[in-house]
């Protein structure tokens, strides 16, 4: 029964499964239980108020078939009909005899007042009435005109018979609140377990929910549920999902312990040439500390790569935001930064990322050049975006381009400053599948750094391979 | 040279002090986002080292709000961040220089002597007066071709007056500009300063303004 509680709780949650089950059963329930109990109740009555019928027929036939004429009285009952109702005063069931002339004879029922006077019209056959009986009750009334023979020739006389009908609105009244009784425990009953069968069967959602609780506060390994087939998936993503973390956790950890373990040499290093005072000593293992720190964080910076796939950015913007920093960063020097092309322009990157390339380009432009940079970007070809950055400096040696890059891949050997720019910036575009290239520039003179990435134009659909 | 400095890591927030003063600023210093908020709203900085990562209000908010108040003073962002992305930021938020942690003390002076002269319309880092030269770079001085030992306020004094050469200067903005916050102001020590710059760098150099303060004459 505790289990049940937070399943109870859910009912009156707004966005409960639960309650929008029970609500609609509920609807549906008392929409067709309510139906069939009105189609029940009406046939009864129906049968009830025909059987009714059928036996005021039947007394009415009795009544008939006994009635005479004294011509000395007038109409009389040769013989008593078998209901002893007709003798106890005002019970409800009366006869009335009307001959010739208005002369009536009643059952002792009626006691000394009179049913009302028969129609006459039309006057073949049995016509049912409403009137209002001696002690103002209800009855239905059956009459009936016959030709009794006698000595007088044949002597018109009309037969009328009255049941009150309370009898039938008792009986139906009962038939209908028993009816009504019985399907709305029905109904209940199937809400009932409307509810207990969503609760029962959401079970095993709600044992996963608790034992991946379980799995998060660190009590448990794994989810153990045998789950049923239609949550099986789920529960299999989710193992996946807590194993992926538990690798990325366990790299994590496996990074920081290689970023602590590969500090600790240039540390005690750095110490003792303190305690010695070597400065220069010093200064070399504080240099070789910043590239191990800008090493990892490289490193963590590509890792977190995996996770921003289908990222798009929009290089022209990307390249003018960093033109007007950068004029900032170089207003000592004025340099002159011109961004140009394709606004419609979208590389398949993120954009810290394109920020980090396009960032160490223009930034090497604007100092290796003397005073003008310029920016293009343009579409290569279908699926492909080229951004170009030129200056007007001393430019590269021939056949020195794939060294800039190399240098700064052995980050070893790198100095601050000398290509490691740029070996981020191809590392960058090879792990999104782009390259960069560098070439004498033509139009200023100096060098050419080209970064081509896949992406498109933003009126247009990718027509890459997928 | 008025300094302020914000930085909420004690350690560098003291080294900072030590050596920018040292270098001949008067520096006032900020741990937090609020103080540094208020003390660039109300004081005359002649440039403001920045962190970015600061308790109670981040050093990219306190940019902006001085910017929108109208702020002008150059201000450098000294930040372990160093992405491009970052930077972009940073510097599009209205600051004039970015410098990332970790970095070399006389790179920092450097780089605030030339925006506190770039932001004076001063565009060489040397100015010549007669013949007394001024190399804001180096922060050294000269007349005639010999170099010319000045103490930190007469330094500063003498480039500020260089920095604003044309115009008369009054004793409370010398004040102002020269002495950190904490510091016993007393405007008579300008004239004792003026003096010995007067007698270190030729008599004619510096004007007295009667009820105006000094004047250098523009350089040459």
């Amino acid at each position: 029964m505790m289990r049940l509680r937070p399943a109870l709780a859910g009912l009156w949650a707004m966005n409960s499964l639960t309650r929008r089950l029970v609500i609609l059963t509920t609807l549906w329930v008392s929409l067709g239980l309510g139906m069939i109990a009105w189609f029940v109740v009406r046939t009864d009555e129906q049968q009830i108020q025909s059987t009714a019928d059928a036996r005021l027929a039947s007394l009415l036939d009795a009544v008939v078939a006994a009635t005479s004429f004294d011509p000395a009285t007038g109409p009389v009952l040769t013989r008593p009909v078998a209901d002893p109702e007709f003798e106890r005063p005002l019970s409800g069931h009366y006869w009335q005899l009307t001959g010739p002339g208005g002369i009536q004879v009643t059952s002792r029922s009626l006691w000394d007042s009179r049913l009302g006077p028969p129609l006459r019209e039309p006057a073949e056959g049995v016509r049912a009435r409403s009137m209002q009986g001696p002690r103002g009750e209800d009855l239905r009334v059956l009459e009936r005109d016959v030709q009794i023979d006698s000595r007088f020739g044949r002597v018109p006389i009309s037969v009328q018979v009255a049941f009150a009908r309370e009898g039938t609105a008792d009986e139906i009244a009962d038939l209908r609140s028993n009816v009504i009784l019985a399907f709305a425990l029905l109904g209940t009953g199937l809400v009932a377990v409307v509810a207990l069968l969503v609760i029962w069967g959401l079970r095993p959602l709600r044992r996963t929910q608790q034992e991946l609780a379980e799995v998060r506060q660190g009590r448990r390994l794994h989810i153990d549920v045998v789950a049923p087939i239609e949550i099986a998936p789920l529960v299999t993503e989710i193992e996946a999902l807590i194993e992926q973390n538990r690798a990325t956790v366990e790299r994590a950890r496996n990074h920081v312990g290689n970023l602590a373990h590969a500090l600790k040499t240039p540390i005690a290093v750095l110490r003792n040439a303190l305690e010695a005072g070597d400065m220069a000593g010093a200064r070399v293992q504080s240099a070789t500390l910043e590239r191990l720190v800008q090493h990892h964080l490289r490193r963590a910076r590509a890792g977190a790569l995996a996770g921003s796939a289908g990222a798009e950015s929009a290089p022209l913007a990307v390249a003018e935001a960093l033109g007007t920093a950068l004029r900032r960063l170089t207003a000592a020097r004025g340099i002159q930064i011109r961004v140009a092309g394709e606004a419609e322009a979208r590389v398949r990157a993120d954009s810290q990322d394109l920020t980090e390339m396009l960032g160490n380009l223009m930034e090497n432009a604007c100092k290796y050049g003397s005073g003008r940079v310029a920016v293009r970007v343009s579409l290569v070809n279908a699926g492909r975006i080229a951004i170009l950055v030129e200056d007007d400096g001393p430019g590269l040696a021939e056949g020195d381009d794939g060294a800039v890059l190399l240098r700064g891949v052995r980050l070893d050997e790198a100095k601050p400053g000398s290509g490691l720019g740029l070996a981020i910036v191809g590392d960058l575009a090879s792990l999104y599948d782009g390259t960069l290239t560098l070439e004498r520039s033509t139009r200023l003179g100096g060098l050419a750094a080209r970064l081509e990435l896949p992406g498109r134009l933003a009126s247009e659909k990718y027509q890459g391979p997928d | 040279m008025r300094l302020l400095i914000v930085e909420d890591t004690p350690e560098l927030h003291q080294q900072l002090r030590t050596s920018l003063t040292e270098a001949g600023f008067a520096v006032d210093g900020a741990l937090d986002g609020e103080e540094a908020l208020h003390l660039g709203e109300t004081e005359p900085y002649d440039a403001v080292v920045l962190d970015l990562g600061l308790p109670r209000v981040d050093g990219l908010t306190v940019l902006r709000r001085w910017r929108a108040a109208e702020r002008t003073m150059p201000v450098l962002i000294l930040t372990a961040r160093d992405s491009w992305s970052e930077k972009v930021e940073g510097l599009n938020a209205g600051a004039d220089d970015y410098l990332a942690k970790p970095f070399a003390m006389g790179e920092l002076v450097a780089r605030l002597n030339a925006l506190i002269r770039r932001s004076n319309g001063v565009a060489r880092p040397e100015l010549t007066f007669g013949d007394v030269r001024l190399d804001t770079a180096t922060r050294g001085v000269s007349r005639a071709g010999q170099a010319v030992r000045l103490t930190a306020l007469e330094y500063g004094l003498f480039s500020y007056l260089a920095l604003h050469a044309g115009r008369p200067v009054s004793k409370t903005e010398l004040t102002e500009h020269l002495y950190a916050q904490d510091f016993d102001r007393d405007s008579n020590t300008l004239e004792v300063i003026v003096a010995r710059l007067r007698r270190k760098l030729g008599d004619g150099l510096i004007e007295t303004v009667r009820g105006q303060g000094y004047r250098l004459q523009s350089p040459i």
